[in-house]
């Protein structure tokens, strides 16, 4: 085993194997001419190859038990020497696309987003904007209720002026008018200090009571005064009336061409056919 | 065809990945033989600095050259083994190495550069001894300078005085030996 035999190679080739030129051969450590050599053997003889692969083998597994893990700063020194191919040329169409295709969707997707937030933002100002209106229409409500209410107040103040000024002007036109001759009645014992006037117009046939001047005492809900005509002694109804010391104006009452006494009376409410004479309350003749 | 969450490839597609020069590719050269190329390196130069440099080099000229490969010749890591070898050799033969090892010398008050290397051997200093304790003497001497060291066959004989025959049957002996430890 221990004798190499270089004439004896081609034919024998356990001896090949043995004289340790393939283990040199695995380490690079022969002349061109050697390693030309040992290839030619490799091709012809499958020992010569498993054998070469063994010798491999083992020097893979006497480096990896040797193994001694360098620091880290070799790895990253030896990754910023080198340059990939995938962004160059085994994928660059794909890379390319990916790229097309993100730089379409990331627009759509900022304007949404964006879009989403302006929409946000105009909601939230819609809301307050809203809010005020509508607590502005409120106070605008509430004023024009208010407005509302004192405009009838008005209204109804200048109603009662005007039926006032209407009913003054018409008192004032009685009392003008010579055609009517007043007639004071005065109070009985029933009612002293009471007293009426009463407007009468034998042409038109009219009588009117006297409301403003008028002094009675006030009547109760159960009971009303009630105007008496004295027409050649006998008494003619000419209607009921209440005193509250409120009314103004004259009051017309029931139409009579004639009479020598007028005379009111506290009746039952409505009004009686013939007067309760107990109950005289005033008195006037023409 | 290739994993990518893998770092760890069958060397088809190890070289694969290397020939087309993905990351993936780098990644898995990385982890899977790093550790064993710096072994290889580190016993040629002790520095341990300048085994990395020269490691980061070899990694590097690896991925660069990659196309020089012919798997039809043998394994990918033998072949990366031997230009890492040929790199450690280069770089411990250059001037500036020497210089290094001069300066480290004088100021470890250690020997001198001739005996540092290259024209001696030195047992003692491989770490691989427990590996070795399993030859023979003569054998280990041969198998750690041309295993370990990078001396060629020629430069052992011229050495250790003797025949180049026998240098080469006791490196096949050791590597036989060390192949039974293996199994």
């Amino acid at each position: 085993m221990n004798y190499v035999n270089i004439l004896n190679k081609l034919e024998n080739i356990k001896s090949y194997i043995e004289s340790g030129i393939l283990e040199l051969y695995i380490l690079g450590d022969l002349n061109a001419d050697e390693k030309s050599e040992v290839e030619a053997m490799s091709k012809l003889h499958s020992e010569v190859r498993a054998e070469l692969e063994q010798i491999e083998i083992d020097l893979g597994n006497i480096a990896e038990n040797l193994q001694v893990l360098p620091s880290d700063n070799v790895r990253e020194g030896f990754f910023n020497f080198i340059q990939f191919s995938e962004e160059e040329n085994i994928t660059p169409l794909a890379s390319k696309q990916e790229a097309k295709v993100t730089s379409i969707t990331q627009k759509p997707t900022n304007f949404y987003k964006y879009a989403f937030a302006a929409s946000l933002a105009l909601l939230a100002v819609s809301i307050i904007a809203l809010v005020n209106v509508n607590n502005n229409l409120n106070n605008t409500r509430q004023q024009i209720i208010a407005l509302q209410s004192s405009n009838q107040n008005f209204a109804n103040r200048v109603n009662y002026l005007d039926q006032e000024v209407t009913k003054t002007t018409s008192a004032l036109d009685i009392y003008s008018n010579t055609d009517y001759k007043m007639v004071k009645l005065e109070g009985t014992d029933n009612a002293k200090g009471a007293k009426i006037m009463i407007a009468f117009n034998s042409k038109m046939q009219k009588v009117g009571l006297d409301m403003k001047s008028m002094n009675m005492p006030k009547n109760d809900s159960e009971h009303q005064y009630q105007l008496w005509a004295l027409v050649d002694g006998k008494p003619v109804d000419l209607g009921v009336f209440d005193m509250d010391g409120n009314q103004i104006g004259f009051k017309e009452m029931k139409n009579i061409g004639q009479a020598q006494t007028f005379a009111v009376t506290l009746e039952p409410r409505g009004g009686s056919i013939n007067p309760t004479l107990e109950k005289l309350m005033v008195i006037g003749n023409i | 065809m290739i994993n990518t969450k893998r770092k760890f490839l069958e060397e088809p597609d190890l070289i694969l990945a290397l020939q087309e020069r993905k990351k993936i590719g780098a990644d898995a050269l990385y982890e899977m033989y790093s550790g064993s190329l710096m072994g290889i390196v580190q016993r040629v130069i002790e520095d341990k600095e300048i085994a990395e440099d020269v490691l980061q080099e070899g990694l590097v000229k690896i991925w660069n050259s990659i196309q020089q490969y012919d798997p039809t010749k043998g394994r990918l890591f033998t072949w990366m083994v031997n230009v890492m070898r040929n790199l450690a050799i280069d770089k411990v033969r250059s001037k500036d190495y020497r210089n290094h090892s001069k300066n480290q010398d004088i100021e470890n008050h250690v020997n001198s550069i001739d005996e540092q290397r290259n024209s001696e051997y030195k047992p003692e200093h491989l770490g691989v001894k427990d590996l070795l304790q399993k030859l023979r003497p003569e054998q280990k001497v041969i198998v750690d300078m041309i295993y370990f060291q990078g001396f060629t066959h020629v430069e052992v004989s011229d050495e250790l005085a003797i025949p180049l025959g026998t240098v080469k049957t006791r490196l096949r002996m050791g590597i036989i030996e060390l192949r039974k430890y293996f199994k």
